[in-house]
């Protein structure tokens, strides 16, 4: 197998390195994380960079250079601690492209480059999580009009995006799930931001919906199509929180080899204990697997198909061996982790999330045990 | 306007390892285009994109100008093409000038040479004022600001004491600041661009002058204990204190 990059990709991940060098992106982060802001500034400049191009096909003025091109450039960022878990509307145009009416792809598009949030899903509601099916938002025509009423929570980026696209049940017909976009300006909206342990930077809201009043051209993709759209696209989001994990990772061991070799105690450098030695051994490997494994998927994504299987397992390994690493490069800076205000306090709090969001552990260990034994099911 | 930007290619200081003898070993280093070398690049691009014309890139060096990487790499700075000639990229400024400067009368009708402040590993600062002389043409240096005028460009110049305003016929031969610009970081559209872009490899000329200069030796600084002194105070106090470490050392 053959990892290398591209001389256009090992270019790319460079000058990502050297905008990510030239100034002190972690204050800003420190910054954007204690007020819940959305680091737009700095996802802008990735733009001018043309991140949210690479996985934008050709036809849409994008560049279309794949999810191992994606992957390199994730890494370099998360080396430097940046928060790329908010970088996921970017390369997801596929969804809106694939499902969206023109006009709907219009409205998307527009934000291309500008570094703005644009969009999420709304899918989960007090009594709709894991088990989506469950959910009771429902729509019903009135008078040629469609009116949503329902209410959604724990829904990322609802803060601050311009369009949600909405999971709701047919009112004459429960069984029939379809979703909608929905313009967040429009009346009988009502979004409550609510506080989170980690992925700060990302808002989190509750969304009320009270009777808002839609039209047909509104609904995303088929109606009746809404549960299936949805199970789809998962396997994309799962992949880039694992890549998103992996890299993070990456500062937080280099941090703590860093502190290692230069902190002193009983006149030798702390790396030499051999109960950190194990401790970086262990991380180098986590790290190690993790990056074989988001690259083989990102492959696999580029030329032959990533299974719901590998994007699952991607997700569920990244997540917790990523926060492994985090937390042993912790325990390695001591005091210097936990009191202060050293970044490796906000990625630790930002995995711990992700063990949550995006599909729990426990969906991903469903998924992916299906997928290996449907393979030897007779 | 057609411009010339020189540049050269250098072991990236980060990759330089000193060994315990104070010697350099680059045998790790990857090669890079030097970091002031951009500043010309960068100058010249906004000038043409204003002026109209074309952004030449001019390199002289040995196997690491064959690098494809490095080439895209300064291409997507904002070149529209680039010469390479074979040479020493050890041989010293009079070598190099004279070298560079029989590009530049081969690429032909060039308005202006921009170079940046020095090289990234020698930082001698000689080539840009010997290519001026071998080129016969108004040459300054510690460009801080450039504008082109008509027939000729204003040029600022930062000296020690205030900053020169001088209005330089063309074509010249200018050597930039580092500080006359933020040289761009080449996007990912400019990137693919710029593997597309015309390189175009060069022979030195025969009879290349003989060396005029004698490198002694490179070595690193010598390792000094940290002094371990701590300064505390008021303001005024520590400023004290400093100057009189300043004035012991």
């Amino acid at each position: 197998m053959d990892f290398r990059l591209t001389d256009e990709q090992q270019l790319l991940v460079e000058n990502v390195r050297e905008l990510m060098a030239r100034e002190n992106w972690d204050a800003y982060f420190a910054e954007c994380d204690r007020t819940h802001t959305y680091p737009e500034r700095w996802v802008k400049e990735l733009c001018d960079l043309g991140f949210d191009l690479i996985m934008l096909p050709e036809e849409h003025g994008g560049l279309n250079l794949g999810l191992v091109t994606l992957t390199a450039v994730y890494e370099e960022l998360g080396r430097w601690g940046a928060p790329t878990y908010v970088l996921y509307q970017l390369p997801c145009f596929d969804t809106i492209l694939r499902e969206g009416s023109p006009e709907q792809i219009a409205k998307v598009l527009a934000y291309v480059g500008t570094g703005k949030q644009i969009w999420n899903s709304a899918c989960t509601e007090p009594g709709a999580g894991s088990d989506v099916g469950s959910l009771q938002t429902t729509y019903t025509r009135r008078d040629g009009k469609i009116y949503l009423t329902g209410h959604k929570t724990f829904i990322t980026s609802s803060a601050h995006v311009p369009f949600l696209v909405v999971m709701a049940r047919s009112a004459a017909d429960p069984t029939v799930f379809t979703e909608f976009f929905l313009d967040t300006s429009l009346p009988g909206v009502r979004i409550e931001p609510l506080e989170k342990l980690g992925l700060r930077m990302d808002s989190c809201s509750d969304v009320y919906l009270e009777d808002v009043e839609l039209d047909e051209s509104d609904i995303f993709g088929t109606e009746g199509n809404g549960f299936k759209r949805g199970i789809k696209d998962f396997d994309f989001e799962r992949f880039l929180v694992a890549a998103s994990d992996y890299a993070v990772a990456i500062s937080a061991f280099e941090d703590a080899a860093r502190y290692a070799n230069a902190r002193v105690q009983f006149g030798k450098p702390i790396g030499r204990f051999q109960l950190n030695q194990l401790k970086f051994t262990e991380m180098a490997i986590r790290l190690d697997a993790m990056k074989n494994m988001v690259y083989e998927a990102a492959w696999h994504y580029d030329t032959d198909g990533m299974t719901a299987t590998q994007a699952a397992m991607c997700k569920y390994y990244c997540v917790n061996a990523a926060f492994e690493v985090v937390d042993d490069a912790m325990q390695v800076m001591g005091g210097v982790s936990v009191a202060g205000d050293h970044r490796i306090q906000r990625i630790w709090r930002d995995l711990r999330v992700d063990r949550i969001s995006g599909g729990t552990d426990e969906m991903m260990i469903l998924t992916v045990a299906k997928g290996v034994l449907r393979t030897f099911a007779s | 306007m057609r411009i010339v930007a020189c540049i050269k290619a250098a072991p990236e200081d980060q990759d330089i390892h000193v060994a315990p003898d104070r010697t350099l070993d680059l045998s790790r280093a990857a090669w890079k285009v030097g970091a002031y070398d951009l500043n010309a690049v960068e100058a010249g691009r906004r000038l043409v994109d204003e002026v109209g014309g074309e952004l030449v890139g001019l390199s002289m060096g040995g196997e690491a100008l064959a690098a494809t990487k490095l080439r895209k790499d300064v291409l997507s700075r904002g070149l529209d093409r680039l010469v390479v000639v074979a040479g020493d990229p050890a041989g010293d400024a009079l070598q190099t000038a004279t070298a560079l400067a029989a590009a530049v009368n081969e690429i032909g009708d060039v308005d202006l040479v921009l170079l940046g402040a020095g090289s990234a590993d020698r930082y001698a600062q000689q080539v840009g004022t010997v290519l001026g002389a071998l080129l016969g043409r108004p040459t300054l240096n510690a460009v801080d600001h450039l504008e082109v005028q008509r027939d000729h460009v204003r040029v600022e110049r930062l000296l020690e004491d205030g900053v020169q305003v001088v209005d330089v016929p063309l074509p010249a031969v200018l050597a930039v600041t580092s500080g006359i610009n933020t040289p761009r970081i080449a996007g990912m559209k400019d990137i693919l661009a710029a593997g597309k872009k015309p390189v175009l490899e060069v022979t030195p000329p025969v009879g290349a002058p003989a060396a005029t200069t004698r490198t002694v030796s490179v070595l690193a600084p010598e390792q000094k204990d940290r002094g371990r002194v701590l300064v505390e105070g008021t303001a005024t106090e520590v400023a004290q204190q400093l100057a009189q470490f300043l004035k012991a050392l």
